[in-house]
């Protein structure tokens, strides 16, 4: 009797011992996995919106010695998209290049434009081009490889600043 | 207390899997996980050098994956898990355990951008408007994530028929649609954007800045060891992983190739905006064929390409890790199956972190350049899986040269060395130039950039090594338990 005691206790135990791995798994793992969201969402810092006056674009091509050779205005067909322009930009070399702007009318709407474009990756990888947030714009270069990209970003970078 | 390791894996104990998988299931399988109509438009920017791109890809990546797959899968039928039990087989619990876990985290991270990817295609069907509201997109992601997770449910035979069927309807006809409407066009007089054709107009242009691109195509056939890891349901693992590996592998490079030509063809890159998703694309291209009625029901069938590849993600590498459980490397509470032997503790707790990261994806506000290093950790994490798996299959021919291999790489030695060493080549070197940041990034957010990837890769890699060092002999179970 007393050994089936002892036996059952230690099963018991067993029991309650895999319980509680079981539990510090389940925390363990969710930790795991919020840690990096976290601490992504702590170096990098949310856009905020506001008006934007002007041509970012053309201003930060003008800044970074970029010819801007033709632009037509574009819609993009998303939900709050105001309008905005595509812009085929020539840098120093010769090299075109198209770029993207879009306005939008709330933050809300440019926040959902921005989860639809990461949306769009390249097989398991990233998207193929780059999305730069200004206020209420959106700024798309493609691809994210481009050296046009290099050139027009510190740029755009001023454009925020203001 | 430390359970030492064996150098075989243990067979899978208990419940027995109906062997309900043939060819055709096994090559859909693999078809639902890498052919997506989304790197279409993506691909076609490139005009002609987009076939430089495939073939680059094709060469150091899909083929090494195809043949690596199926020599491994034919050499180990008898047991499930698929990578896990690759690399454990070449590198014990430790190499097996950390390459499926880097391969299901890698799903945990990437779940939200397919889920997103399926609720902004399903609104440009019913009204574009709705993409914009966060209310929508989660809620679809929600009923898509947790739909397929109960089709996963209902075990192998249910989920492949859904893959099967699913994979045609959203991935297959869609592409086949836009090479017939590309041809179409081609030899009804139609004006092709793209500049003649030369041989010298299919060379990429490869240089520093277009090195981080290397990655991304290196990995745009990612999803090739799927359907190893369906190997105790398959009728005849031997004969018919090779020619479902074959089959798959012909089916996306063909696919893939042609369709993005086909849009490149009709499509002028600087209408390409592929900020605004897919289906701007598609819009042009079936509104410039004259069928613009056609958008709709194809915005519907590329949803469903969309779940189906969701699909045989989630399905897989959670099969995988219940093998894990099931041999005691997780706490007993990891090794649930249901009547139908699928891994429900895995897919519920894969779930609910899914969903919860899904939330933050959604409802956070815009967080830009988050999103660009989340992506950059997918592939660092799916690198470290595919540099295991061709470390394994080098190691298993030093140290198992005598194991039958019904499919065997042919070549011998150098054969294995110049298939396994150029795939794990091209994984090492995606690996590190996805570690190179966008020009868009100063110095100081280069540097956070690289840290943060490196430091979240990490973090969703090492568990497995917390959890071997936590190991205890009672979570090993004689047979799988039901709940």
């Amino acid at each position: 009797m007393i050994a089936l005691q002892s036996v059952t206790q230690k099963g018991l135990k067993g029991k309650n011992k895999s319980g509680s791995a079981n539990w510090a798994a389940i925390i363990f793992l969710i930790l795991i996995f919020l840690i990096p969201f976290w601490a992504i969402m702590i170096i990098t810092t949310a856009e905020p919106y506001y008006p934007v006056t002007g041509e970012p674009l053309r201003e930060a091509a003008k800044g970074a010695g970029i010819t801007v050779v033709k632009v037509v205005d574009s819609t993009w067909p998303v939900g709050g998209a105001m309008g905005g322009k595509t812009y085929t930009l020539s840098d120093a070399e010769g090299s075109t290049y198209t770029i993207m702007t879009q306005k939008f009318d709330s933050a809300k709407s440019r926040d959902a434009a921005v989860i639809t474009f990461s949306a769009q990756t390249v097989g398991r990888g990233k998207p193929v081009g780059k999305l730069i947030i200004i206020g209420n714009y959106l700024v798309y270069v493609q691809p994210f490889t481009s050296k046009i990209l290099n050139q027009i970003a510190p740029e755009l970078e001023k454009a925020k600043a203001v | 207390m430390e359970v030492s390791e064996e150098t075989t894996a243990p067979k899978p104990s208990g419940l027995t899997p109906p062997k309900v998988l043939g060819i055709f299931a096994l090559a859909m399988i693999n078809v639902a996980a890498v052919l997506s109509i989304r790197n279409f438009p993506s691909m076609a920017v490139y005009g002609w050098s987009c076939i430089g791109w495939y073939l680059i890809g094709t060469i150091l990546f899909l083929i090494p994956i195809s043949l690596a797959g199926a020599e491994l899968a034919t050499m180990m039928t008898d047991r499930g898990g698929g990578v896990y039990a690759w690399c454990r087989e070449a590198f014990g619990t430790k190499g097996g355990f950390v390459a499926i876990f880097c391969e299901w985290s890698n799903n945990l991270v990437w779940f939200p951008t397919v889920l997103a990817f399926i609720a902004s295609t399903l609104a440009f069907a019913i009204s574009p408007e709705l993409g914009a509201n966060p209310v929508y997109l989660f809620t679809v992601m929600m009923i898509a994530f947790w739909g397929t997770t109960a089709i996963a449910y209902f075990g192998e035979d249910i989920s492949s028929k859904f893959q099967n069927y699913g994979v045609i309807l959203g991935s297959i006809i869609p592409s086949v649609l836009i090479i017939g409407l590309g041809l179409w066009w081609l030899f009804s007089g139609g004006a092709i954007v793209l500049p003649p054709f030369s041989p010298a107009a299919i060379v990429p242009q490869i240089d520093l800045s277009t090195l981080p691109f290397f990655a991304t195509v290196i990995l745009l056939f990612a999803g090739m060891e799927m359907a190893g890891f369906h190997a105790l349901e398959t009728r005849n693992p031997e004969s018919d992983f090779p020619k479902a590996m074959a089959i798959s592998a012909i089916i996306i490079f063909f696919c893939t190739v042609f369709a993005t030509l086909a849009i490149a063809f009709v499509i002028p890159v600087e209408q390409l905006n592929l900020a605004a998703g897919v289906m701007q694309a598609i819009e042009y291209f079936f509104t410039a064929a004259n069928i613009p009625q056609a958008i709709a029901p194809m915005a519907v069938l590329i949803t469903i390409g969309g779940v189906v590849s969701l699909a045989a993600w989630l399905i897989g590498p959670a099969k995988g890790l219940g093998v894990v459980a099931e041999e005691g490397n997780l706490p007993p509470l990891f090794n649930r199956t249901n009547k139908y032997g699928s891994p429900m503790a895995v897919l519920i707790i894969q779930a609910l972190i899914g969903t919860f990261i899904s939330l933050l994806y959604v409802f956070l506000p815009s967080v830009n350049q988050a999103y660009w290093i989340l992506s950059a950790m997918t592939v660092e994490l799916l690198c470290i899986v595919y540099f295991l798996i061709f470390a394994s299959l080098i190691r298993l021919r030093y140290s198992k040269p005598d194991a039958p291999r019904p499919f065997k790489i042919p070549g011998g030695i150098p054969g294995i060395w110049l298939v396994g060493g150029m795939g794990a080549f091209a994984v090492i070197f995606a690996f590190t130039v996805g570690l190179m940041p966008t020009g868009d990034f100063s110095s100081s957010q280069a540097v956070s950039y690289v840290i943060g990837v490196l430091l979240g890769t990490f973090l969703l890699a090492v568990p497995p090594l917390i959890f071997l060092k936590m190991k205890k002999p009672e979570w090993i179970e004689t047979a799988p338990k039901e709940g």
